[in-house]
Formats: C-alpha cells, sequence, structure tokens
C-alpha cells in the first residue's frame, strides 16, 4: 500500500512489471473460442452436408412445396425440394432439390423421378400416406454409379417398376389396346406375376406395344414358348355344359389383363426385352403353340369386294391348305375418287415368311419379290369357308392356272395388295337344312307301315289253314289217283289217264308261263342291283359321315328294329314254310293223292260209270286249277317281295352305310335273296321235271 | 465540474483502505484476502474483470447466431411439420393478429438480448476508454441489464414446457430445435457477461488506477 502521507523522498513512481499478454488472459476466453469453433465447424458440417442439387423438370408441381417435399428412395428420406421454379418461357415447372451426397453418384441415366400421390384404382389404394403428409417425389435408380447427372426429367405417372425390381422386362404386341391399362395385371396359372407399363402405339400405329414386367422368380416361366393372351373382361358361353360365366380376376375384369402361360415345354429362356404377341384368347393360344409366334411377318393387304362377315382379326390364312399367316386388321378402305370411289374391305394378313420355307433373316423385300413372282403366275387371295359349321371364313391364297393378269401391288396404301379372285364359300346353314329336310321327307314311317303290312299279310297267307291244305287235299288227290292208277281198270283207260296227264301238264306249263322263274331272276337281278347301289352309294358317301351316323343313329331309334325283326320273322316263316315237312311231303302226299285217285279209280272200276271217271278227272282238273292256284299266288308273293327289296333299297339309297341298319338291311336281303332262290330252285326242279309232282320224286 | 465534482466528492472504498465481500456485503480491510464472515475471496478490483466480459460477450454474441437461423420449434401434426425460427414464429404470430404474444416474444427474444449486447458492450468499452461521465447512468444500466437478463430465458422455458408436455405422438409433437440450446447458451453466456463486469470499475475511471 502506498502511504501517501509518509515523508521522505518523492515515493518512487513503482509500477508492477506489466505481466504478458498471455500471463493476463484469462481462461474464460475459451467459452467463446470454442463456440466459436463448434459454431464454425456446424456451419462446415452444414454446408458440407447440404447434399447434391438436383434439378428435376415436371410438366406441373401437382402439391410439391418447397422446404416441404421430400425425395424418397425405397421410401427412406435422401432429400428434399428447396425451391420450385419456372423454366424458360413457362414450359415446364422445374423443381431443385437437394439429395444426400452418398446416394447423388447413383442418381445416373436410369434414375427416374416421378410424384407420389394418393392413387385409388382397381388393384387397391396406394400412397395413402400422402393424403395427410403431402406428396413426396419418389425416385428409382439401379445400384450402379454410372455418370452423374443433375439434371432429370419427372415422370407424370407413378414409375411401376423400379429399377431394382428383379425381373425379366418382355414387350409385348397387341392389335388392340383396349384391354391393355398401365398397371393391369400379368397372371400366370392365376396368380398375379407381373404387370403392364403404359400401352403404347407402335411407329406405324399398326398395333399396341406394351411393356411388361415379369417379376422374379417367376420370371423364370417365361420360354420361347410362352404364350401371351388377353384375359380382360369375361367370357359368356353357353352349351352343352350349361351356361358358363368366366373371368379371371376381378382387377383384369375392369382393368384388362394378360395371362400367360407356357403351353409345351422345351422353350429356351428368355432376356430381357423379348417380343410376345398377345392372342385373343387362351384358345387361340393354345392353338398357335405348334406355329412360330414371333417369325418376322410380312403384312400384305387384300381388297375383298364383298362381305367378309365370318372373317375376324386371327383367321388363318392358308397356303395350299397349310396355315402361313394370319388375318392381322379388317379394315374398310376407300378405293378411288369421285364418282368410282367404293367402299371396300381392306383384310391385312400377316404372312410369316418361315413358314412357307423362306429363312428366317429374310428381308420384307425380297418376301415381297417372292410374292410378286408368286402373284404374276397366279397367285390370288380369296375367301373359303373354315369351319362349315361356324360359318368363320380363312383366307386362302391360291394358284389359278387361268388367272387373269395382275401383280402385287406395292405403291398404294401402307400394304402390297394381293389380287383377289372368286370365293369359295359354302352356305352350310343351307345344305346342312337341305340334307335335314331331304331326310324329313324320307316316307320312313309309311314305309315301315307298308312293310309290316305287307310281311303281316304274307305271314297270315303263310299261316293261313287253306293254304296248309293244300298239301293235304292234293295228297289226297294223288292217293286217290295211285288207287286208281293201280287198279286192274287202269289199264283199260289209258287214254283216258294219258289225257288226265296232258291235262296236268298243261297246269305245270301255265306254271311256267306264270313267268315264276322269270321273275324270281327278277327279284334277284333287283337285289343284286341293290346291292350295287349300296356299294355305289358307298363310294360316294359324303365327309358329313358323322351327321349321317347320327342321323342314322336316330333312324335306329326308330321301329327299324321291329320292322327288320318282323321282316326276319316273315322271312323265317316263309323259310319254314318252304322248308316244312308238309311242302316238302308235297311230292310224297301227290303220291299218296294218286293213290288216292287210283282208289276212286278203283271205286270207279267197281262203280263201273264212265260218268264217275270224268267227275273224278274234273275234279282232278279242279284240284289241278287249285294247285295252280297256289302256284299263281307265289309269284305274287315274289312280286311283293320284289317290292319290298325295292323300297327297301330306296331306304338304303337315303341312308347310305356304315349303320348297323343297313347292314341289317343287307343281311335281310341275303335272307330274302336265299328263300328266293329256295323258291327259285323249286320252280326250277318243278320246271325241270314236271313229272316229280306227279311220281313224287 | 458540476458532474466531476460530484462524483470526486464520492469515496470509494478502496481510497478508504476498505474491500466489501462481493458476497455478502461483510467489509473488510484492504489487506483481508477471505471473508471472515462467507470466506469468499477477497478482490478489491477484479483486474481481469473486462477480459471475461468480452469473452462471455463474444461467446454469447457467436451463440445467438444459430439461435436465430435454426428452428427454435419443430412441430408435427398428422397434417404437416413445421420448423419456425425466433423471427419466423413472431412474424407469424403477427400476421395472426397476436399482436401481444408476438411483442412479447420479440421483446424477450430479440429485443433484451440483442439490448443487453449493446449495454454490455457499451459499459466494457466505456470502462476501458475512462469515461468519466454518466457514471450513475451507467451503473443503472448496468443493474437493469443484470437484473432483466434472467428473463431472456421465458423463451426457453416455453420452449421445454411445450416440448414436455405436447407429445401426442403421431397427432402432435413438439420438439425443440437446436436454436433453443443455442439461444440458452447465448443468454447464459450474456448473464455471464453481465455478472463478470465489475461494477466498481466504473468509479475508478476519474482516479489514477491503483
Amino acid at each position: 500500500m502506498t502511504d501517501k502521507t509518509s515523508s521522505g523522498p518523492a515515493p518512487m513512481d513503482v509500477r508492477p512489471v506489466k505481466p504478458k499478454l498471455w500471463q493476463r488472459l484469462s481462461l474464460v476466453w475459451f467459452v467463446p473460442l470454442i463456440a466459436l469453433g463448434i459454431s464454425l465447424w456446424a456451419a462446415w458440417q452444414n454446408y458440407s452436408d447440404r447434399g447434391t442439387l438436383i434439378e428435376i423438370s415436371f410438366e406441373d408441381a401437382s402439391g410439391i412445396t418447397a422446404g416441404e417435399t421430400m425425395i424418397k428412395f425405397r421410401d427412406v428420406d435422401i432429400g428434399q425440394v428447396e425451391s420450385v421454379k419456372f423454366a424458360d418461357g413457362l414450359g415446364d415447372v422445374l423443381v431443385y432439390a437437394r439429395v444426400d451426397n452418398n446416394v447423388a453418384p447413383y442418381l445416373d441415366d436410369d434414375a427416374q423421378f416421378w410424384v407420389v400421390e394418393p392413387d385409388v384404382s382397381v388393384r387397391g389404394i396406394s400412397g395413402l400416406q400422402t393424403v395427410l403428409s403431402g406428396v413426396y417425389i419418389g425416385g428409382s435408380w439401379d445400384t450402379d454409379a454410372d455418370v452423374q447427372q443433375y439434371k432429370f426429367i419427372g415422370s407424370e405417372e407413378p414409375i411401376l417398376t423400379t429399377a431394382n425390381q428383379r425381373g425379366t422386362r418382355i414387350v409385348l404386341r397387341a392389335s388392340s389396346g383396349s384391354a391393355l391399362l398401365a398397371g393391369a395385371p400379368v397372371l400366370h396359372k392365376g396368380i398375379q406375376v407381373g404387370y403392364l407399363e403404359e400401352p403404347q402405339l407402335s411407329l406405324d400405329a399398326t398395333e399396341v406395344v406394351v411393356n411388361a414386367f415379369i417379376e422374379a422368380p417367376y420370371d423364370r416361366r417365361l420360354t420361347t414358348n410362352t404364350r401371351f393372351w388377353d384375359t380382360s373382361g369375361f367370357s359368356v358361353s353357353f352349351g352343352a355344359n350349361g351356361f358358363l360365366l368366366d373371368f379371371n380376376s376381378i382387377a383384369s375384369l375392369i382393368e384388362g389383363g394378360i395371362a400367360f402361360d407356357s403351353l409345351v415345354s422345351g422353350g429356351d429362356p428368355v432376356e430381357d426385352g423379348a417380343v410376345y404377341d398377345v392372342f385373343y384368347d387362351e384358345d387361340t393360344a393354345r392353338s398357335s403353340v405348334f406355329e412360330d409366334p414371333v417369325g418376322a411377318v410380312v403384312e400384305v393387304a387384300v381388297l375383298f369386294d364383298q362381305a367378309v362377315t365370318g372373317l375376324t382379326v386371327g383367321s388363318a390364312v392358308r397356303f395350299q391348305g397349310i396355315r402361313i399367316g394370319q388375318v392381322s386388321a379388317l379394315n374398310a378402305v376407300v378405293v378411288g375418287e369421285g364418282a368410282d370411289a367404293q367402299v371396300v374391305l381392306q383384310t391385312v394378313l400377316a404372312l410369316e415368311p418361315t413358314r412357307f420355307g423362306m429363312d428366317e433373316d429374310a428381308t420384307p423385300d425380297e418376301v415381297l419379290t417372292l410374292l410378286s413372282d408368286f402373284v404374276s403366275r397366279g397367285l390370288r387371295a380369296r375367301l373359303v369357308t373354315g369351319n362349315i359349321l361356324a360359318g368363320t371364313l380363312v383366307v386362302e391364297l391360291v394358284e389359278l392356272e387361268d388367272a387373269l393378269p395382275a401383280i402385287l401391288n406395292r405403291t398404294s396404301g401402307p400394304y402390297p395388295v394381293i389380287p383377289t379372285t372368286e370365293s369359295v364359300i359354302s352356305d352350310v346353314a343351307a345344305t346342312a337344312e337341305g340334307v335335314l329336310a331331304r331326310i324329313n321327307a324320307l316316307p320312313i314311317e309309311e314305309l315301315m307301315d307298308s312293310t309290316i303290312d305287307l310281311m303281316t299279310s304274307l305271314e297270315s297267307l303263310a299261316s293261313d289253314q287253306a293254304t296248309r291244305n293244300i298239301p293235304t287235299s292234293v295228297m289226297t288227290l294223288v292217293d286217290e289217283a295211285r288207287n286208281l292208277v293201280a287198279s286192274e281198270d287202269l289199264q283199260a283207260i289209258p287214254g283216258d289217264l294219258r289225257t288226265a296227264i296232258n291235262d296236268l301238264n298243261s297246269i305245270l306249263a301255265e306254271a311256267s308261263e306264270a313267268e315264276l322263274v322269270t321273275k324270281l331272276t327278277d327279284i334277284i337281278d333287283k337285289a343284286d342291283a341293290a346291292t350295287e347301289n349300296i356299294s355305289l352309294a358307298t363310294e360316294n358317301l359324303p365327309a358329313i359321315t358323322t351327321e349321317i351316323e347320327a342321323l342314322a343313329a336316330k333312324a335306329n331309334g326308330l321301329a327299324v328294329e321291329s320292322l327288320v325283326e318282323e321282316a326276319t320273322e316273315t322271312l323265317a316263316t316263309i323259310d319254314t314254310l318252304l322248308g316244312s315237312d308238309e311242302t316238302a311231303d308235297l311230292p310224297r302226299a301227290l303220291t299218296g293223292s294218286l293213290d288216292e285217285l287210283r282208289a276212286f279209280l278203283a271205286e270207279v272200276r267197281e262203280g263201273g260209270a264212265i260218268e264217275n271217271v270224268n267227275a273224278a278227272l274234273e275234279s282232278a282238273n279242279e284240284a289241278a286249277a287249285a294247285i295252280e292256284e297256289a302256284v299263281a299266288g307265289l309269284p305274287e308273293l315274289s312280286n311283293r317281295a320284289s317290292s319290298l327289296v325295292a323300297q327297301t333299297e330306296a331306304v338304303l339309297e337315303s341312308y347310305g352305310d356304315r349303320s348297323r341298319f343297313s347292314a341289317e338291311t343287307i343281311s335281310t336281303l341275303r335272307d330274302i335273296q336265299a328263300a328266293a332262290d329256295a323258291i327259285a330252285n323249286l320252280a326250277r326242279t318243278i320246271q325241270r321235271n314236271p313229272n316229280s309232282l306227279l311220281t313224287g320224286r | 465540474m458540476g458532474s466531476t465534482g460530484s462524483i470526486s466528492g464520492l469515496t470509494t472504498a478502496r481510497e478508504a483502505g476498505l474491500i466489501a465481500c462481493q458476497r455478502c456485503g461483510q467489509v473488510h480491510r484492504l489487506d483481508q484476502p477471505v471473508c471472515k464472515r462467507c470466506g469468499g475471496v477477497l478482490v478489491s478490483r477484479d483486474v481481469q474483470s473486462l477480459q471475461k466480459v468480452w469473452a462471455w460477450l463474444i461467446a454469447g454474441i457467436i451463440a445467438y447466431f444459430p439461435a436465430n437461423i435454426y428452428p427454435m420449434l419443430l412441430t408435427s401434426t398428422l397434417v404437416e411439420r413445421t420448423e419456425s425460427t425466433i423471427i419466423g414464429g413472431v412474424v407469424e404470430l403477427f400476421e395472426h393478429g397476436s399482436w401481444g404474444i408476438a411483442l412479447i416474444v420479440f421483446v424477450a427474444s430479440v429485443v433484451i438480448p440483442v439490448g443487453k449486447f449493446i449495454a454490455i458492450m457499451h459499459l466494457a468499452i466505456s470502462v476501458q476508454k475512462g469515461a468519466k461521465d454518466q457514471q450513475h447512468g451507467r451503473h443503472k444500466t448496468y443493474e437493469i441489464v443484470e437484473f432483466i437478463g434472467r428473463w431472456s430465458m421465458i423463451d426457453v422455458f416455453v420452449v421445454a414446457i411445450l416440448s414436455a408436455l405436447v407429445q401426442l405422438d403421431t397427432i402432435a409433437t413438439i420438439n425443440p430445435g437446436i436454436a433453443a440450446i443455442s439461444f440458452a447458451l447465448s443468454v447464459i453466456f450474456t448473464m455471464l457477461a453481465a455478472q463478470s463486469f465489475d461494477s466498481r470499475l466504473i468509479w475508478d475511471a476519474d482516479r489514477t488506477p491503483s
């Protein structure tokens, strides 16, 4: 302490040595230093962490808010929108965003950005979280870092296939895009294994091309033998199985869908970018398996000037019976100008050159050159009936010898035009109707009725007691005659006897005059002719035997069986009659009759009355007349049998062969023939040896 | 000389050979190193006072920048997630018509801290320059700064209370931002700066130091 009050020398101005600056410094200075350090470090950290600025251009900002909207990759925030501006000329909205530095190197040319918004569709609801939190920008890119980019063009639609989804991307070609919507499912055995992306028209606008993505591991099911078909909508069929409603899934019902299956094994695996055709339906797809669907196609047009009802897209194009392509489009085009203008139907044919022998790598020009050679040699297109029942048409390329000269017109319109020729369309409806009408017109019922009547009368004739009694009475007569002959007095009247014999002879001559044999021969001839007709009918059978068979089956179901049975029965009865002991005994009975005659003669001789003899001879004459009557009945029988054969033949002509009915009818005919043969034999025997009637041999 | 004379008329404790304990006010002789009553260290003049003031003040100013740049409150609701800075909050409140609250927040968070910075700087510079005028005024300023400094923490408390209370999971949550910590630090640093200031130095200006 300085003592100001003390006396003495002037006080020394003693000042303590000023401590050095750093010694005077307080430790507190560390606080602002640390604060400054932390601040600077934080600032630097902030600057270095602020991310890479990228620019994404959208058509509209649709809910993007600067400073709020996030950029997400696999649902992880990787960046944030910094500002939203207009591009020069207000053409686009430019969204500037900062993305994490560790992600930025992966933003190469495959990076895609889109705005994720709530989306309600048939397949479900997506992006629901964005209802409350606002939209965000989704990003997709693969895991390879290529050349980093800073400017991107945002996609207006959500990208369905993110770059790192595993699977196979394929290209589907379809004739119509109506069934195809972005996001529509691709089904395999009813399970969704992929989806379609946005369908686009091909460059020439002739078909619809849509990318599809098949997720792993189902993409292994894709081979070169895989076929795709349209499952959209539903199909209603009404057939033998009843009413059938078929659709694949609700989603495919509304949004459309594509299904695929590898219908045959052994195809090669495919890679990204494989191209498939979409078939109209599963049946078409299946039937196409054995054709080459992905072969190069050359499209040509045909202008038909008539209705092409029955021709559809997908209808076959045939060349000499072989399918070489299909109809790919049907359009109406106007040809000519002014007063000459007319609408013709342009049928576009997709020809597969490999199917008519060209190399797989033949250029369309080569194919068209070949075609134009063919055309100049007479190749023409025409419509022919494909399926006679369904009434479908196919296009047939034919080579006509006498075709008017024409060329393959390669200059008019987008397709070369193949000239046409007259079409061969059989109106199946009319044909079938005609067949049915003809069958309907057959008097089957009446025929059977009259046949049954005939058989019945034949049977009653054969079983008539009077008929059966003939042999007996003849036998009695012969017995009597024998008695007469055996009588000693018989010698006395040989002349009379000779007269009687002459009379008998004349009876027999009458019998032969009745042309029994000729008629029998006629019957046989007719039967032969019938057989020939049948065989002729067999040769000329139309191709529609199946229908006829069905018809014959129906005919079989009619009373034909009973008719045949009855015919058989009747014939058996005739057989029985002819082969019966009584008939066989006829000669013997005649002998007996002669015996009786003899006895009667003896009686006469005993009576000694010539009148009696004369009376006896008269009764013999009567007997002979009865025989004559009986024999005269035989031709009538033959006639009726012959008419039966003729009618049967008519039936057979209508029916053709291959049916049981025909076979049975033929066997019946054979039976009739055999019966006729037997009658003919009998008649021949009687004719050759008329005496046997008398002698009993 | 009126004012100087009146000041000169004051006798400082140091001139009287006395030293007062800063804690309990017990007066001792100058050679007494430790307070007899409370055991506090007795220092007549804190020679490092100005250094400390400047150090704390600079630290406080440094902390005040992030407090204003970064968000104070992170409010997440179902619908949105907002971050509000101090000034942003004031502007928002003002726009919503809550002028009173906006004014309170503005005063507590902006006017008072900035005013404190200026006041402390003014005091420190005037002491360093040895200014001899307005010693009473400057002392009063010091008193006010020290008294009012704690009220700046009102902002921090609001944030702390809101953060603790509003934690309704997804519906609404409020979290403190970096600015809350920075602001609290800034307030603490400036309070320390104010405390470090040895107000006795104000009265030494017109005297020959030691």
